[in-house]
């Protein structure tokens, strides 16, 4: 299969996300209507979407580690992050769960969604059974929710101080460094199944060919995917801190 | 130099000899942070000489091609006596001095929080600097640049002492620097007087702050890299020698992992002065305090992931170029933010051109030339052809001369007033900078054209190419203008500090806390603080009319968190730093295993049960807390010493398994296994046994005197945290070295 071919023809359409992507919407309308913000929502789902219907899902699909990786990304960092956005101030979680907006809970929350899924056995065997991948998805997405609650909580008094928020994400950001930094300098392959996919779709040749992706680029370019951008997207957040905090005259206010 | 000193005062101190006396250990014992700073200055100054010196030499000996006045190798000892000098023993003194003193005195406080250690890192500066020149007594001053690469820093290829001397040199200033660091972060979040709110620090004593984190993040990973290569030398370990299995790479990574935190470490404090000098020179306030303030933090953030782009000849590979060069791309958003805002700041003011504007002004220009030359870099096939030339000299010259040592230069002329009570010659200043200006430019800009001509760099000379003859001659005439220059700035210094005019309180109309005091200012700082509601409190005296906006809230009644547990916590994420960077080196020499002893020899069950020993002390440490607390000194001191006891037994469990190894003729030199886990192992035991002593301090303290002191109580629960730390490691190192390899 060519290149040109591949971005052509594999955007899944029929996938079972989609029916999830709507369900997903019609509960939002249906929970918040216009109390919230459904832009970001919409943002959440567009991004979720094209990290399962679009071709960068069929690579992540057994067949590159670093298009997995991006996908990881999107599900612990992005799609969450603008879900909070996208909820009512009036939002609060049930008293059952405000257990889990302990910071510390947050943290290892955030950085396990990394390091959890990476240990060699799991992240193989997301990549191979469909069922494992669901339970991956879901619990990026929730962990990913935990993670950002403590600086995106749709009400003011439910974040961390912005200054409590800038060591969060920081020490956050060195977590998944150091895996990234692993990862990147490993001569071992962390997800063995991505050294020899299974060509399901004819285009193996291509890859490493034409893209020039060896196994082990691959995987540095995983790394560097953990390393690099995902600590530009925690560094954004920590100028959002400093933002807010120079922004806010009383620190009690409450963000509109 | 508290008081008005006068020439009178002054020779009644040189003749009496009882007072003579007197000053003499008045100044070698001072724990004040105004002469520790002067004395970190003066040290700085000393070694300015020396390491001008020394680039005098090279460049005379690079004035002419072929030239045969220093031999190669006195060369390469004066080229890597010449960095180390200027960065670790110039550079750093000199701006650790000015946070010393300036930034107390700009937040309302009557010292750092730990004056006795702010002495200890003052004294290591000395220390390390005999260290380093002890060399050249001991067989030879190091020739392996500042950078030391591996493997020719390693003992086949330099089999002298000098880069022992160097290691441990390094080493020692590595320390001083991070209790600076420790301590101004304990000073800025625990000292701050009363109205002043961290969203009110002046710029110039932010900057320090956020500098102090990147210290305190990227000094133990250069230690980290230090202990490896003494390994190496002096036990045969293996760390960055190929032949064992070592990888020579490696110590690069580890060395720009701090080299490029390093380059900021140096350039913020200057930022800082620059900062602080054109909005008064401007008479405006910054342009933008917020985007100046943050994105030092963006700075400093980013910088400590963006060292691959010293590595790019190393041959990485593609895809490490090609992050390393969007991320050093990324570097110049806030570097640029920071240029246009004091560049916004002189847009409309009515600017006083006096010296120490002058300086940022040529600070500025100079400092976009580095930086457009620093971007160059980051473009991976432009820095394959430029790395090794003379364009890379001239970069790195421009950032550390034109752009630290002006801003440095601005700085002293701005706030000597401050310290001696004098001003610094207008005059004679001017004549600093215009040769200082002319001698730099025509030192370094030509350099730019000699490494596009091919000229590479780290050379004792030169064949006599086409325009490469004349262009040095140029070059180092231009050195000699700068060393007049720095004649000139002695000479006023001496002269201006006997008969400059009178400064006064605030010479410069200046608007931050330490021109509401005295010059130079009493050893208490001050009498009273004025009232502090904004970011310029001199300001709204001056004009109450029309004071600035008030910034955030008054909270005054806010207590400030205890200094001995933010001086400690601090010290516990340097150690973090430190511990981090020998475990991943641990795992990158575990994924390339080598023949002879592995992990799998380990004895682990006996470790497990050891390491519950170590667990449970963290238990019975809290224990002994609680007894304190509660006042109950029988409990407090049985828990204390079952806490030192679980800690030896701990200790002793590592004795015997390094004696079983030792018994079937493991050591350290064995294989790279035993390399890195010798060193992992036996740098957390070093820590346990230096937390032992600490917790046997304080069972004898306990013991002798009474428990109520709270001085006591909280440096117990810093003790503690240690404590914990030390533990937490462990469970990092257990996890790393025995169980890992279980789950293959």
């Amino acid at each position: 299969m060519s290149t040109y071919q591949f971005f052509t023809t594999t955007w899944a359409w029929n996938s079972a996300v989609l029916v999830i992507s709507a369900v997903a919407l019609v509960g939002y309308v249906l929970a918040f209507g216009r109390r919230g913000r459904p832009l970001y929502f919409a943002g959440a789902v567009v991004v979720f979407l094209l990290a399962f219907i679009s071709p960068f899902s069929a690579l992540a699909n057994g067949y590159l580690f670093s298009a997995h990786m991006v996908q990881h990304i999107l599900l612990v960092l992005i799609v969450p992050a603008l879900f909070l956005l996208s909820l009512p101030q009036s939002f609060s979680l049930r008293s059952s769960l405000s257990y889990f907006s302990h910071p510390l809970i947050g943290w290892v929350a955030g950085v396990g969604a990394m390091w959890l899924w990476h240990a060699p056995a799991l992240c193989n065997a997301a990549a191979t059974s469909r069922t494992v991948s669901a339970i991956q998805t879901t619990t990026l997405l929730l962990m990913g929710s935990v993670f950002w609650w403590q600086v995106l909580a749709p009400r003011e008094e439910q974040r961390l101080s912005p200054l409590a928020g800038i060591l969060y994400l920081f020490t956050a950001c060195t977590a998944c460094s150091v895996l990234g930094i692993i990862l990147t300098f490993a001569p071992v392959s962390i997800c063995p199944v991505y050294q020899h996919p299974v060509d399901r779709l004819g285009m193996l040749s291509t890859i490493r060919g034409d893209w020039g992706l060896t196994s082990d680029r691959d995987q540095q370019i995983g790394g560097l995917l953990m390393w690099v951008p995902m600590c530009a997207i925690y560094a954004t957040a920590i100028l959002v801190q400093l933002a807010r905090w120079h922004s806010s005259p009383q620190p009690e206010q409450s963000n509109a | 130099m508290n008081g008005t000193t006068t020439i009178a005062q002054f020779r009644d101190v040189i003749l009496d000899p009882a007072k003579r006396r007197h000053y003499q250990l008045a100044w070698l014992s001072t724990v004040d942070h105004k002469r520790i700073a002067v004395l970190y200055m003066l040290t700085g100054l000393v070694f300015f000489v020396v390491g001008g010196v020394e680039a005098l030499l090279m460049r005379l000996q690079l004035a002419i091609p072929n030239n045969h006045f220093l031999a190669p190798d006195t060369f390469n000892q004066l080229f890597t006596m010449h960095g180390t000098t200027m960065i670790f023993l110039v550079v750093m003194p000199v701006v650790f001095g000015f946070a010393n003193y300036v930034l107390p005195l700009q937040i309302g406080a009557r010292d750092m929080a730990f004056p006795r250690l702010n002495a200890f890192g003052f004294w290591c500066v000395p220390l390390g600097g005999i260290l380093l020149h002890f060399s050249v007594l001991a067989g030879g001053a190091p020739a392996v640049g500042w950078f030391s690469y591996a493997p020719l820093s390693e003992t086949p290829y330099s089999s002298s002492p000098g880069v022992d001397y160097w290691a441990v040199a390094i080493f020692v200033l590595g320390i001083g620097s991070l209790s600076f660091a420790i301590n101004t972060i304990a000073t800025v979040i625990s000292l701050r007087g009363p109205g002043m709110t961290m969203r009110r620090l002046p710029l110039f004593t932010w900057m320090n702050f956020i500098n102090a984190f990147i210290i305190i993040l990227a000094l133990p990973v250069l230690n980290g890299a230090l202990a490896m290569i003494l390994i190496d030398r002096q036990l045969h370990g293996h760390f960055f020698l190929p032949i064992g299995g070592g990888s020579p790479v490696l110590w690069q990574h580890i060395f720009w992992a701090f080299g490029h935190p390093e380059v900021y470490i140096l350039a913020l404090p200057a930022f800082a002065m620059v900062s602080e000098i054109i909005p008064v020179f401007s008479r405006k306030p910054i342009f933008g305090y917020e985007f100046v303030a943050a994105s030092s933090v963006a700075i400093a953030v980013l910088s400590l992931g963006v060292w691959g782009h010293h590595m790019f000849t190393v041959g990485m590979g593609r895809p490490l170029d090609m992050f390393f060069a969007i991320s050093s791309m990324l570097i110049a958003i806030p570097t640029g933010v920071k240029v246009l805002n004091w560049t916004a700041t002189m847009i409309g003011g009515r600017i006083r051109f006096q010296v120490p504007m002058l300086f940022c002004v040529a600070f500025l220009v100079q400092f976009l030339l580095a930086g457009i030359t620093g971007i160059s870099h980051a473009v991976v096939p432009l820095d394959w052809q430029t790395k090794n030339s003379y364009f890379l000299v001239a970069h790195f010259h421009f950032v550390a001369v034109g752009g630290i040592v002006f801003a440095v230069l601005g700085g002293l002329q701005y706030w000597f007033p401050k310290m001696s009570g004098r001003m610094l010659s207008e005059r004679l200043g001017k004549w600093t900078f215009w040769l200082m200006v002319i001698g730099f430019n025509m030192t370094f800009l030509i350099q730019h054209v000699l490494g596009l001509l091919g000229m590479p760099r780290r050379i004792y000379t030169y064949p006599d190419l086409p325009h490469w003859g004349w262009m040095n001659m140029l070059s180092t005439i231009g050195v000699f203008f700068m060393g007049a220059s720095a004649l000139i700035l002695v000479w006023n210094l001496a002269t201006s500090f006997f008969r400059g005019k009178i400064a006064g309180d605030n010479p410069w109309e200046a608007w931050t806390l330490e021109w509401a005091t005295t010059s130079p200012p009493p050893h208490e700082n001050f009498v009273a603080l004025p009232p502090i509601r904004s970011r310029r409190p001199l300001w709204d005296i001056a004009n109450p009319d029309r004071p600035d906006p008030i910034v955030g809230e008054n909270s005054a009644a806010v207590t400030l968190p205890n200094h001995n547990k933010i001086g400690i916590l601090s010290f516990i994420v340097s150690e973090a730093g430190f511990f981090a960077t020998l475990i991943l080196a641990y795992l990158y020499f575990y994924a390339r295993p080598q023949p002879g002893p592995n992990a799998r020899g380990l004895d682990i069950p006996r470790t497990l049960v050891f390491s519950v020993c170590l667990f449970a002390s963290s238990f019975t440490f809290w224990r002994s807390e609680v007894g304190l607390m509660k006042q109950r000194r029988g409990s407090m001191l049985g828990w204390l010493a079952l806490t030192i006891l679980l800690g030896g037994i701990f200790l002793v469990g590592q004795g015997t398994e390094y004696w079983k190894l030792f018994q079937s003729g493991v050591d350290l030199s064995t294989n790279m296994f035993s390399t890195t886990f010798f060193t992992l192992t036996g740098f957390h035991g070093l820590h346990v046994l230096m937390a032992l002593i600490a917790l046997l301090i304080f069972l004898w303290m306990a013991w002798e005197g009474d428990l109520v002191s709270s001085r006591f109580g909280s440096a117990f629960e810093s003790a503690g945290y240690f404590w914990h730390f030390v533990d937490v490691v462990w469970v990092f190192v257990l996890l790393t070295v025995y169980i890992l390899p279980l789950l293959r």
